[in-house]
């Protein structure tokens, strides 16, 4: 009963949606399910949010490495929830938008959080960078394919790139840097992402089928038949 | 209180990029920081967009849609987890979730992702227009379309699981792999850009907004 | 003698009139001019029900208003929508000139309405006549998708017989996947080092395929990892995944005959924010440096933040997404790397198990099918365009036919 319920509940599920594709009286039952979707997830964020405060207040409680982090953390965690939920500073008073210009809750993200998370996507220029230096040092033919093209991409956009082959005869046009950058991207960058792209949908239908039909469970904690 | 919120924003985004230089108290104050705000933020969001706005909203309204009632049971069993006699009771909105993301992106991924892109491919490698002499169409298109029909099609050879890569198979898998690689480079160096704008912008904010060196 | 100076008075008024009514008919004219000459209205209107749909569209077809030329006397049409036997009509939509179909997405099933299309020009609207009555209905059964579902129905069933039939000491055989051969190679690494494997499966929720598939590999390298008698740290981005994957690894350590050394912490849940999650995995790393790192599930641009944080504290990567843009982050910065498919592949691998291994052949039987349905269709679409053949032009157009999906 413990095992064979869920097994039951996915197949059931899925084929439905599967079928439901086809059979227009039903096609909207993939957007209803993902309604369902969204509000089991909040349910389950008390699961996650409960979590994140028994770690941190156990690490607070029992004085381990880093408990002072833990308490910021805590101290982040509540005061968002408090701006939000009470809807403090908001201009609606509980009425109100939640992200109300001047509320708590949008201060603290202009001044919080948007900076944040901006910064840790800045860093990426850093990482593309470290990223690139290593690829410089290919040592395969695979990888040397993967620096070439992406050199001359790269190149491509930027005026270093009209200017270096800007020499090249007419007639040998595609020669040109940015003319060939425009050709790698239409033709064998299309062949490649199409390729891709078939085997990933491949390789989901297999894996969909796996699950549907309970050959693959490791999921539901159940070792696989 | 701009002058304190840019102050703060300027402390928490050098914070992070001490960060490239080594691992220190100050990025992990602003690390923490982070991931107290950001989850109570979601948390927030989530409430009030998905309990309030979808649930409450459509069970509420006019013409109630009491199907999302069925949402409500699964996440209740979902919080059963935390009674261990009955926890077992959380495997069945798991199985509801993997069934529904199983049948819906089958389906989806299929027509989108194989059928789409096979119907893309079959394109004439020679001339363009019915009727038209031979080789009237220009090298470029001819060359383009033979290498993107070659190329998705050893690119495929190469994922083949149940053949070895060996004689005729091996060779078409290696111009396969090959194609990839140009793919992968492409993608990588279309993106470096647009990495680069994005540490202009935070460059931007503390030396302008902050330092008020840029005017 | 004044005789004739007597006259002008009336003559003046008279001119007057006369300047006046050529003025006024001149600004006519001119009025006529800058608001453009009337132009024909569209023909034929034709409303038909949408097919294959719920009942609730409605196709509304005309032919070409004919001062629809490109002189820009037409600058597009309005389509007016009534009940059957009723005057009031409302603006249901626009279109541009040249166009000559609408759908009505707002009608109701079973319903019966009647429309009207207007040319529109610069002074007004020019009317069509009444379309025919169309009442739309509720089809059961959507026959444009029946390509998808014949060559949906093949590929599932070829994956399903090489499962079912899948027998046990019949190896069927699968090729190598370098990323997947590295798994024991790694985890030996970690226990050698006595440091923990770090495992992350994507920042997406329950409800994407590839974090399923993340989580699938983690059944089974946490088996191994219950085996070894190492750590596994696993800080996680949603709560649901937190949940799954904690029964994935109690599952596989009672598996492995030692439940008792399983522990909840192993699973912590971080935040829903992608950077602020990666933050603190990345403050993980440099503080635990693990030995061995998985990224496999879904990423986005945190991917390559991830796999240069490991890079910096030397441990070993091993990657696999099926986000194509985040696939080049990963082939540059990881030591080996799951290339989409490769990732769904990974768990019937890992297994071993015949059944699992079978759904991989039926995988190929779907790649086969697509290369040749490339080939006819290729060769017989080169052939038709450059001399013709009627069978050729007939093979091509029916391949074209059965590999595009019509709505």
């Amino acid at each position: 009963m413990k095992r064979q319920v869920p097994l039951l509940i996915t197949f059931t599920v899925g084929a439905v949606l599967i079928l439901s594709t086809f059979f227009p009286p039903v096609e909207t039952m993939g957007e209803d399910f993902s309604l369902y979707f969204d509000i089991i997830a909040v349910f389950a964020f008390f699961l996650g949010g409960g979590n994140l405060i028994r770690v941190n207040s156990d690490a607070i409680a029992k004085k381990k490495k880093g408990w002072g982090f833990s308490m910021v953390t805590m101290a982040g965690f509540f005061i968002m929830l408090a701006a939000g939920l009470l809807k403090l500073w908001n201009p609606g008073g509980i009425r109100g938008d939640v992200a109300g210009t001047g509320s708590m809750f949008q201060l603290l993200y202009d001044w919080i959080f948007n900076p944040l998370g901006a910064t840790m996507y800045a860093l990426l220029a850093f990482y593309v960078a470290s990223a690139s230096y290593r690829a410089f040092r290919a040592k395969n033919r695979d990888a040397t394919i993967l620096l070439v093209a992406a050199f001359i991409i790269l190149l491509g956009r930027t005026p270093l790139g009209v200017y270096a082959t800007s020499w090249i005869p007419e007639s040998f046009s595609i020669l040109q840097i940015p003319n060939l950058a425009i050709w790698i991207m239409s033709s064998p960058n299309l062949a490649g992402q199409r390729a891709i792209m078939i085997g990933i949908a491949l390789g989901v239908v297999s894996m969909s089928l796996r699950l549907i039909l309970g050959v693959e469970r490791t999921y539901l904690g159940v070792d696989s038949e | 209180m701009e002058i304190f919120g840019t102050w703060v924003a300027a402390f928490l985004t050098l914070g992070i990029i001490s960060f490239l230089y080594r691992d220190n108290p100050w990025y992990k104050v602003c690390e923490s920081i982070f991931v107290g705000i950001s989850a109570g933020y979601w948390f927030v969001t989530l409430f009030f967009d998905n309990i309030l706005g979808l649930f409450w909203a459509g069970i509420t309204r006019e013409d109630p849609n009491y199907m999302l009632l069925v949402g409500a049971v699964l996440g209740v069993m979902m919080l059963l987890r935390l009674v261990p006699s009955i926890g077992w009771i959380s495997r069945w909105p798991l199985s509801f979730v993997v069934g529904a993301t199983a049948g819906f992106y089958l389906i989806n991924y299929f027509s989108s992702n194989v059928m789409l892109q096979v119907s893309s491919t079959l394109l004439p490698l020679l001339s363009p227009g019915f009727g038209q002499p031979l080789f009237s169409s220009s090298l470029y298109d001819v060359v383009g379309n033979i290498i993107v029909a070659a190329g998705t099609f050893t690119g495929l050879v190469y994922f083949f699981f149940s053949k070895e890569h060996k004689g005729a198979f091996g060779h078409a898998a290696k111009i396969g792999i090959w194609t990839i690689m140009i793919t992968f480079g492409a993608s990588f160096g279309y993106t470096v850009m647009s990495r680069m704008s994005l540490l202009i912008g935070r460059m931007e904010f503390i030396f302008g907004n902050w330092l008020g060196m840029i005017r | 003698m004044t005789v004739t100076r007597k006259s002008k008075p009336f003559l003046t008024p008279i001119i007057l009139v006369l300047v006046f009514l050529v003025f006024l008919s001149a600004s006519l004219f001119a009025q006529e001019t800058a608001s453009g000459i009337s132009v024909a209205p569209p023909a034929n209107v034709v409303a038909s029900d949408f097919n294959y749909d719920r009942g609730e569209q409605a196709e509304v077809r005309w032919k070409l208003s004919s001062d629809d030329n490109g002189s820009a006397g037409v600058i597009g049409y309005e389509i007016f929508r009534a009940g059957v036997g009723s005057e009031d009509f409302v603006s249901v939509g626009l279109a541009l000139p040249g166009e000559s179909y609408f759908l009505d997405k707002d009608v109701q099933k079973g319903v019966g309405y009647v429309y009207k299309v207007a040319a529109l020009y610069s002074g007004g609207q020019s009317f069509s006549d009444v379309s025919n009555a169309v009442i739309p209905e509720l089809e059961m059964i959507n026959w444009n998708l029946l390509n998808l579902f014949i060559i949906g129905l093949l590929i599932a069933a070829s994956v399903i017989y090489f499962i079912s039939h899948a027998k046990k000491g019949r190896k069927l055989f699968i090729r190598k996947i370098a990323g997947l051969e590295a798994i024991d190679e790694a985890i030996g690494r970690a226990t050698e080092m006595g440091r923990p494997i770090l495992f992350i499966p994507g920042i997406n929720d329950m409800d994407d395929v590839q974090t399923i598939a993340g989580i699938t590999i983690l059944g089974r390298v946490a088996r191994m990892v219950a085996d070894y008698d190492i750590k596994i740290n696993m800080p996680v981005s949603r709560s649901i995944v937190m949940t799954t994957a904690r029964e994935t690894i109690k599952e596989a350590y009672a598996g492995a005959g030692r439940p008792d050394a399983y522990n909840d912490d192993m699973v912590r849940y971080v935040t829903d924010e992608q950077f602020g999650y990666v933050a603190a995995v990345d403050g993980i790393m440099v503080r635990e440096k693990p030995a061995t790192c998985f990224y496999l599930g879904a990423f986005f641009a945190e991917s390559l933040i991830l796999a240069e944080t490991g890079n910096s504290i030397g441990a070993i990567q091993i990657a696999g997404t099926a986000q194509p843009a985040q696939l080049p982050f990963f082939v540059a910065a990881c030591d080996y790397t799951l290339i989409g498919e490769e990732l769904f592949a990974a768990s019937a691998y890992l297994s071993n198990e015949p059944k699992q291994l079978g759904s991989l052949k039926g995988q190929d039987i779907g790649k086969s099918l697509a290369m040749i349905i490339i080939i006819i269709g290729v060769i017989s679409a080169t052939i038709s365009r450059a001399w013709g053949g009627s069978f050729f032009i007939w093979l091509s157009e029916f391949v074209n036919k059965i590999s595009t999906i019509q709505n």
